[in-house]
Formats: C-alpha cells, sequence, structure tokens
C-alpha cells in the first residue's frame, strides 16, 4: 500500500525536473515583477488588462499551433488561415448579408477543411509538413487575394465588437474565452485518451502504432485543431476592428513558433504543457508591452523577440532534460 | 596461428584505471593486460565498464586515475586523445555502424584518409588498397555500391577495413558481433585468427559467451565497474564465467516447458508477403510456446509483423480461434488480443519522452475510462504498479523517465504493457537482445509464465540454445519460407542449423 504511495509520487525526477517544468513561470514573475518595480503605467489596471486581452488572440492561436509541433509538425499556413477568416467572414456578413451566427460557422467549417487538407497532405501524402503547410498557406493567400482583390472589407456589424473588445466586469471577453480554451485544452491533454495520443504520436510515431494508437487521426486532428484555433483568434481579431483585412495574419508565425517554444514545448515533439504556452503568450506581450512603454521604436521589437527565441531555442537544445 | 604469451611485453597494459563520472565511479581500479597476438575478450553485464574501460584505451575517456602502458613503455594520460590512440595504433570497431549509408563501401573506408595528388583524390589507388586489405582479410566485397545494399555483415567487414587502414596493433571489436548470424561471426572468428597471426591484439567484447569459448585466447570479467578476474579462457568452463561475471549462481537454466496445452488460438495458413516470406503456415495453441528460427533476412521479424498487421500481405489467411480474421492495422490486432514485443525495443517498444506509468497504460487506456472521456489517472497508476511489481521492475517512480532504465527492465515494461492489456497472444521479437545474463533468464521465466498462464506465445530469437529451451515447437524459416518444424526429439541444434542453411532435413 505505502509502497505504491512512495512509487506513484509525482515528481520522482526531483527538483531538477520541477525546476525545469516551471522555469517560464519563473522568469515570467520576474519579468512582470521587474516590469512592475521600473514602470508606473505598467502597474495600472487598464494597461494590465490590454496586456492580456492582446495575448489572449495569439495564445489561442498558439495553442492550436502547439498541438502540431506536439505531434512533430509544423504548420506554416496559420497566417493565412487567419487572412481567410478575417476577409471571408467579413465578406460572407458585409458583401452576402449573411447572419452574423451562419457566417461564423462557415468560416469555421472552411478552417477545419484547410486542416483537413494539410493533414491529409502530410499524414496520408507523406510530405514534409513544412513544405505542404507552406503550400497550403499560399495558395490560401492567392484565394483570399482574388476574393478580396487585397482591400480591407469593412462594416461589420458593432454588435460584433464584443467578442473582441467586450468586458467581463473589468476582464475583457477574450481573455475569458482564452481561459476556457486553455482549461479545455488542459483537460483533454491530461485526461483523454486522444490527448496522450497527440503526446504518444509526438514521442515515438512507429511505438504508438503498434501500441494501437490511431496515429492518423491524431495527426489529421492535431492540424485541424490549429486551424480551427487559428480560425477562432482571427475572429477575436477581427471583431477588434470590425473589418476583414488581407495581412492580418501577417508575421504572427513568428510570435506563435517563440511563444510555444517559450512554452516548453519540445520542438521534435512529444513534450510540452498547454499553460506553458499561455504563460509564453503572456510573456511575449509583457515585453512588447514594457518596450512599447518605455517609447523604444517599435521595430526594436523583432530584434528583441529574435534574441528571445535564438536563447530559448539554445538553452533547450543544449539542456540535458531526463 | 601462434599466440606468444608469455614472457613478452605486452601490447598494453592499463593499471589501477579508475573513471569517475559526476556521480558514478564507472570504473574502479581496474587492470588490464593485452599481449601481442591474443583475443582478449573482456566481459560483464551491461554497466560493467566494458565500454567505459575500451574509452578509457582509445583516449574517449579520460581516466580519473591509474596508469597506461604501451609496448612497456608509460603513456603521458594528460592529453591523451583519440588521435594520440590512433597514433599508437589503437583502433576500434563500434557494434553500432558508423558508416555512411549512400556512400560507397571505398569511399567510407577512406573518409577522413584521402590519398590526393594535386587537391584530386586517387581513387584507383585507393581502391588497390582496399582491395590488398580485403585480400588480407580473405574477403570479398562489393565496393562501388552504396553500403546500404550490403548485408549487415559485408558492412561489418567495410568497417573492419576501415579500421585495419592505420594497420593497428590493438583491434577492439565492441560487440562487432552481436547483430551478426551464426555464419557470418564464424566469418568474423576466421578474421581474428588472421589478426592474431600478425601478432596483432585483439580486445574482444562481447554478450555471447559461447564466442569466448570458441575464439578467445583470455578473459578479464568486470562486475560493476569492479575488476573480478582474469585469466586463460581454457582453464575455466562456462559456468563459473557466467557466475563471475553475475557476481551469483544462476539458478537453474531454462524453466520447464509447459506441456498442458489447450485449443489453437492462432493459425496462420499460406501467408505471403512479396520480398519478405512467402506461403507461411502456422498455428499456436494455448499455454504453447512456438519458436521462430532463421537466418538475418529470412522472414522472422516480416512475419510476426504480418501477423500484427504491420506488414502488408498479399496471399493467406490469418485465423484467430478458429475464425478468419483481417488484421489491417496494429489496432485490429490488439484488439484481438494480440501484444507485440518488438526486436527493437528504444525505436519501437517504448517511447522514450514518456514515463513508465504512461508506457505501460498506453494500450489499455480505455480500460480506464470514466463516463467514456476521461481518464482516471489514479487508477492507470494502480494498475501500473501492480502489473510492473508483479514483473519485478526495478524502479523508484511511476513518473520516472524509461530513458535511463536497463535493457532488461525497458523491456519488462513492454510486457508489461501488453499483460496489462489482458493479451493471449504474445508475438515476441528477440524479447532478450542487448540484455544481460540475469535480465535473460528473468525474461525466460516470464516467457514460461505466460505460457503456464495459458497464453498462445511465438519467440523469434537469433539464439538456438534460447529456443530449444523455451519453446514448444520450432519452426525454422530459410529464406522466406518455412523449411522444417521440429519438435520433441527432432529440437536439437544439429536438425535447426542444417534447415536454418537450407540443407532439408527430410529425406
Amino acid at each position: 500500500m505505502s509502497e505504491f504511495k512512495a512509487k506513484s509520487k509525482r515528481y520522482g525526477g526531483g527538483f531538477r525536473a520541477f525546476f525545469f517544468d516551471w522555469m517560464i513561470l519563473l522568469l515570467f514573475v520576474v519579468l512582470v515583477a521587474a516590469s512592475a518595480v521600473t514602470s508606473e503605467k505598467f502597474r495600472t489596471v487598464g494597461n494590465i488588462m490590454n496586456v492580456l486581452r492582446q495575448a489572449s488572440f495569439i495564445s489561442i492561436i498558439a495553442m492550436g499551433e502547439f498541438f502540431v509541433i506536439l505531434t512533430g509538425q509544423m504548420d506554416m499556413s496559420i497566417s493565412s488561415t487567419i487572412g481567410m477568416t478575417s476577409i471571408f467572414f467579413a465578406g460572407f456578413v458585409v458583401n452576402n448579408g449573411i447572419p452574423l451566427g451562419i457566417a461564423l460557422v462557415l468560416v469555421l467549417l472552411m478552417a477545419v477543411v484547410v486542416g483537413l487538407i494539410n493533414g491529409a497532405l502530410t499524414v496520408y501524402g507523406k510530405m514534409p509538413s513544412f513544405i505542404a503547410t507552406l503550400v497550403v498557406m499560399n495558395v490560401l493567400k492567392g484565394i483570399y487575394y482574388i476574393y478580396s482583390k487585397g482591400l480591407p472589407i469593412s462594416g461589420v456589424p458593432t454588435s460584433f465588437n464584443y467578442l473582441g473588445a467586450g468586458y467581463i466586469g473589468i476582464v475583457p471577453f477574450p481573455v475569458i474565452m482564452m481561459l476556457l480554451i486553455a482549461a479545455m485544452l488542459y483537460v483533454i491533454t491530461k485526461y483523454t485518451a486522444v490527448g496522450r495520443g497527440f503526446y504518444a504520436v509526438g514521442g515515438n510515431l512507429e511505438a504508438s502504432k503498434l501500441s494501437g494508437i490511431n496515429t492518423r487521426f491524431i495527426g489529421v486532428l492535431a492540424f485541424v485543431v490549429s486551424a480551427v484555433l487559428s480560425c477562432v483568434g482571427a475572429l477575436g481579431l477581427t471583431a477588434k476592428t470590425l473589418s476583414g483585412n488581407v495581412n492580418i495574419g501577417e508575421g504572427l508565425l513568428f510570435d506563435v513558433m517563440t511563444i510555444v517554444v517559450l512554452g516548453g514545448t519540445s520542438l521534435t515533439g512529444g513534450r510540452g504543457k498547454i499553460f506553458g504556452v499561455v504563460i509564453g503568450a503572456l510573456f511575449l506581450q509583457v515585453i512588447s508591452n514594457i518596450m512599447v512603454l518605455m517609447s523604444i521604436d517599435t521595430y526594436w521589437q523583432w530584434v528583441v523577440k529574435g534574441v528571445i527565441l535564438v536563447a530559448v531555442v539554445l538553452i533547450d537544445s543544449n539542456t540535458k532534460k531526463d | 596461428m601462434t599466440t606468444t604469451v608469455g614472457t613478452a611485453t605486452p601490447l598494453l597494459e592499463v593499471r589501477g584505471c579508475t573513471m569517475e563520472f559526476p556521480g558514478v565511479r564507472a570504473l574502479d581500479n581496474v587492470s588490464f593486460t593485452l599481449m601481442p597476438g591474443e583475443c582478449h575478450a573482456l566481459v560483464g553485464e551491461n554497466g560493467a565498464g566494458k565500454s567505459t574501460l575500451s574509452k578509457c584505451i582509445t583516449g574517449e575517456n579520460r581516466m580519473t586515475a591509474g596508469e597506461l602502458y604501451a609496448d612497456g613503455k608509460p603513456v603521458k594520460l594528460s592529453g591523451y586523445s583519440i588521435r594520440e590512440s590512433q597514433h599508437m595504433k589503437i583502433a576500434i570497431v563500434h557494434q553500432e555502424f558508423q558508416l555512411m549509408n549512400d556512400m560507397t563501401g571505398l569511399e567510407n573506408i577512406f573518409v577522413g584518409h584521402y590519398d590526393t595528388r594535386g587537391g584530386f583524390i586517387n581513387w584507383k589507388k585507393l581502391e588497390a588498397r582496399a582491395r590488398k586489405l580485403l585480400e588480407f582479410l580473405q574477403c570479398d566485397i562489393e565496393l562501388n555500391v552504396p553500403v546500404k545494399s550490403l548485408r549487415t555483415a559485408e558492412r561489418q567487414i567495410v568497417q573492419l577495413t576501415k579500421a585495419l587502414l592505420d594497420e593497428p596493433k590493438v583491434l577492439i571489436l565492441d560487440e562487432l558481433t552481436a547483430v551478426l548470424q551464426e555464419k557470418d561471426i564464424l566469418n568474423i572468428f576466421r578474421i581474428i585468427g588472421i589478426l592474431k597471426s600478425r601478432g596483432i591484439g585483439v580486445i574482444y567484447i562481447s554478450h555471447r559467451l559461447d564466442e569466448v569459448f570458441s575464439c578467445c585466447d583470455s578473459y578479464t570479467v568486470l562486475c560493476d565497474g569492479r575488476f573480478v578476474s582474469s585469466g586463460r579462457v581454457a582453464d575455466i568452463t562456462k559456468q563459473q564465467l557466467i557466475r563471475m561475471i553475475i557476481g551469483r549462481e544462476l539458478s537453474g537454466a531454462y524453466p520447464p516447458i509447459n506441456e498442458n496445452l489447450g485449443e489453437t488460438i492462432l493459425e496462420v495458413k499460406n501467408l505471403t508477403a512479396p520480398k519478405a516470406f512467402r506461403d507461411v503456415s502456422l498455428s499456436v495453441r494455448a499455454g504453447e510456446v512456438v519458436g521462430l528460427a532463421g537466418l538475418l533476412g529470412a522472414g522472422k521479424t516480416e512475419l510476426v509483423n504480418a501477423i500484427f498487421g504491420h506488414h502488408r500481405v498479399v496471399s493467406g489467411k490469418v485465423l484467430v480461434r478458429g475464425k478468419e480474421v483481417n488484421i489491417r492495422n496494429p489496432r485490429r490486432a490488439i484488439r484481438l488480443g494480440m501484444g507485440i514485443v518488438p526486436d527493437e525495443r528504444r525505436m519501437l517498444g517504448l517511447n522514450m519522452l514518456f514515463d513508465i506509468k504512461d508506457n505501460t497504460t498506453l494500450p489499455s487506456m480505455r480500460r480506464f475510462r470514466v463516463g467514456r472521456v476521461f481518464q482516471n489517472l489514479r487508477a492507470e497508476a494502480r494498475a501500473a504498479y501492480e502489473v510492473n511489481e508483479r514483473l519485478n521492475l526495478k524502479y523508484y517512480s511511476l513518473w520516472q523517465n524509461v530513458k535511463k532504465l536497463s535493457g532488461g527492465n525497458q523491456q519488462k515494461i513492454v510486457v508489461a504493457k501488453w499483460m496489462l492489456r489482458e493479451c493471449d497472444i504474445f508475438l515476441l521479437d528477440e524479447p532478450t537482445r542487448g540484455i544481460d545474463i540475469g535480465a535473460k533468464f528473468e525474461i525466460y521465466t516470464l516467457v514460461n509464465e505466460l505460457a503456464r498462464a495459458g497464453k498462445a506465445v511465438i519467440l523469434v530469437s537469433p539464439e538456438m540454445e534460447e529456443l530449444i529451451g523455451l519453446c514448444n515447437r520450432i519452426y525454422i524459416l530459410f529464406e522466406g519460407k518455412v523449411m522444417d518444424e521440429v519438435e520433441g526429439e527432432r529440437k536439437t541444434q544439429e536438425v535447426i542449423i542444417n534447415s536454418l542453411l537450407g540443407v532439408s532435413a527430410h529425406e
């Protein structure tokens, strides 16, 4: 009895494993504390809520990419899924007069199709996901540029604004949405067989197959989750400006990758935590915010984020974890 | 073959070698002497320090304390490196292939040792040199095709040739024969004979003790990093050697074979897969252990995988409990009660990023569901604990990563996961590959217990002794066909070897 207790105690690896699991949280706390001490504007409730709201969209998108990376693949097409969502949603509502709810379902279905295509090319077509999703990215981009002629589509009803800019009490609605999604995904990764399947497939595809995991299903599902969450994030971004915009997703891929890696996800798959992604997103957003508050040229953000990504990957590649 | 042992100066001598890694003492005051023209076996269990000692000799590891003498002269250990040891004509051939698969044998042999003229490689000259070396070894190998198209044994010869390029005086063979079949092993022995006759000292590391007795002159046994014994092979018996290696007496060899057989559980009829095996028929009864023997490339692994739905077949039938089934994928096989222990434990058997609990429960997660969706983690841990305890797994926590466990313990987890799945057909593909003698016998007991519990077991093994000791019946495959089926009195090494080599035992 007691022997079972001893052998089922969490953190068999001791302090070291614990430390590596929560290193990013520790760094985040330090960063927030430092920011709060140095900047008065940072400490205001308004600013903090703003940071949270900004972080929520990107962290929803990053949680999708997280699943793809967890299975050992990569989804390059998210920027186009975001652009597609934004343009077609606005187009459906403004040009075709489709009700908001139906337009929402339509774009979500489109995202599912994008995910299925990515998954099919990678899992069934055995293409390297890097190339498959790169192709899908460009083709999609072509499609929504043709549809919109590259112009923004404005005039989405203001009632939709709530999704991107609404508040519940003092907390922005997107933050609530992000936390709900994160909680749901956490439960899926930890307490369901499918959730563990993502880790199994990323950790060792062949061994998973021989253990009876439906590896193809899991592989495709990861891309679908990624596309759908990109779509949800994009809806939030579109709701904020109430217009469809072709370049709404430009440059997001880099931030998303940084966030996923910052959260402790292994780029070769099989290792990572959903809350790590949330903390990674907050971390990156706080960096942006503090740089703005200190009135540093925004172009410096690219440099700083690049340095962060290199540092994190360097640490990850060169530390031995058990 | 002349072996000069006695008053001659040792080629190599290690005295009081201690090697410490942070937190572990891998070698503790070990001494080792190699004479010219002798083949010296370095034996011990996994983790006994054999590889560490050979790395100390090649300079890959720097010993913490100790002395090294070459030809009777002390070697300065500060600054001793691989480069230095190469200079002293010490060469090593590793068990793992260190060849570039897409390059030809010739390119592989000379990589880094090009003979250039005016910046251009003189391939003609290099080929002539390689041919001469092969002639010396009395081997004939196609050097101008990518090595990946060569047989395993031929690739080993390429590695050997590469090592002989610098005309070494000391040659370390690190588990060279682990992946070879009998016939090719005999060829290696022949080559060792040639090397010895030239006065080259060979350090021979192997898990297979039979090899020690058939090709080595002297032995050194290590146990837990300590020196146990050293002497002439002719002076000891295999039983004595085993005792020295595991530091205790081995309780009886093989457990008695289960004779209490039930109905036929698995039947395979005329199964054919192109390029792997054809027209294979076999059957297994409950409580029976059925062996599959055959040389490398005879189609054993493919056959087992095909039964498990992991290798495509073009014709034939599989029947489980008398009913014909169509096993398209492993999932289907598992649902029919099959479990597989693949030949490559680390690549196919386990997920190295997972802990013990997750590896154990991976195929049976469905059993621990609450409300059809969620996993009951506590129940999973409890079940994983119980099955692993039953198998005597050595571990301290269920959340421990499987990567650092020993080979034998890892293999137990692979078996445990199918026991937890309550399989009744076990497909074991070389379950004792690369694990120590002590652990091997634990696996033997386990196989026997499975049979006694009424499971049907198919056992693939390259070791004939193992098959004879464990199996009720043995099918012998030769080039993809069932050559013979032996049981009872015909279950002897002689009959099996004949069939293995394609010589029909029937008149």
